[in-house]
């Protein structure tokens, strides 16, 4: 992004007070942790004129949030509960069945109860963007400013190292000569 | 000189803004202006808290600008005898963004120097700080 800075001391001053677009990349990265950036971001806590009622929180662009990845057994085991007050409509969704049905909604959700419960909540999910894939439209591809890193290294499959590499790799053991690898 | 008259002429300028039937009737309004009272004293107590508070949460934005997090920052300054309290943190991290860069990186080669020798040798490290270096 070839953004010219301001030059003078007025323009900064007003340049402080503008609102970024911030992008993350969830591609095999934990919900949780991308939604704790997203939130920081999203209050304005990432600045040091942060006031909670002064409104100064920024835009986060979410892509690529159906390739997201929960550690351990979350997909069967996280349950999402939800109420509308009718008896009988106590509904209960695994983690899986909720991003099947929508790839957005465990990051929304999460985003959602990381936010401080007050009124500017819904103005700051207003300001959430998710995208399930990387086809992002393009007035929103003007906007962008900055690409947060990713919180998680993603660790390379066993496909991805080279023969050499493998090679390279120091034995733990040596097997004996009649041993029978599975 | 009736005390109606009284309460009436030190408070109007006071309760001018409450809602409904307190802004006009009198027994409605010595209530409301009592509890006005009592909110605004304990408030200044709260105002000092509170002000804390926004203090520390703009000190720690201000130092994740510069990849140290404020619990390190605070300990490392006090370790180098920075006595800068947390408000005047506060107005340079914005006011001042150089000098407070300068503050962090400070804070960051007392960390590194603290580190290296909890975890290394003994030896003296090459650096600006000594680790044999107390508080008074």
């Amino acid at each position: 992004m070839g953004c010219l800075l301001p030059q003078s001391p007025h323009c900064w001053q007003w340049a402080t007070f503008a609102r970024s677009w911030f992008l993350i990349d969830a591609r095999m990265q934990p919900p949780g942790k991308i939604a704790s950036m997203c939130s920081v971001r999203l209050q304005g806590k990432h600045k040091p004129i942060y006031h909670p009622l002064s409104d100064i929180g920024d835009h986060v662009v979410v892509m690529n949030t159906r390739h997201i990845a929960f550690s351990g057994n979350k997909w069967e085991q996280k349950v999402y509960s939800s109420h509308t007050g009718y008896p009988g409509s106590f509904k209960q969704l695994t983690a899986a069945q909720m991003h099947k049905k929508d790839p957005t909604a465990i990051i929304k959700l999460a985003v959602y109860g990381m936010l401080p419960k007050n009124l500017t909540r819904r103005t700051m999910m207003q300001r959430l963007h998710l995208f399930p894939d990387d086809v992002l439209p393009e007035d929103i591809l003007k906007n962008l400013t900055e690409e947060l890193p990713q919180p998680r290294e993603i660790p390379r499959k066993l496909s991805e190292y080279t023969q050499e590499e493998r090679n390279a790799f120091p034995m733990l053991w040596t097997p004996p000569e009649d041993y029978r690898m599975k | 000189m009736s005390l109606l008259g009284m309460f009436w002429n030190q408070t109007v300028c006071l309760l001018q803004h409450f809602r409904g039937r307190k802004n006009r009737c009198y027994s409605l309004a010595v209530r409301a202006v009592r509890r006005a009272f009592v909110y605004a004293s304990k408030a200044r107590k709260a105002k000092r808290r509170s002000m804390r508070q926004l203090w520390i949460q703009r000190v720690a934005a201000a130092s994740r600008e510069q990849h140290m997090k404020y619990p390190a920052l605070i300990h490392n300054l006090l370790k180098c005898s920075v006595a800068l309290n947390r408000r005047v943190l506060c107005d340079l991290s914005i006011t001042e963004p150089r000098s407070f860069q300068s503050l962090t990186a400070l804070a960051h080669a007392r960390r590194t120097e603290g580190l290296r020798a909890a975890l290394g040798d003994g030896a003296e490290p090459p650096g600006v700080f000594s680790r044999i270096t107390q508080l008074q």
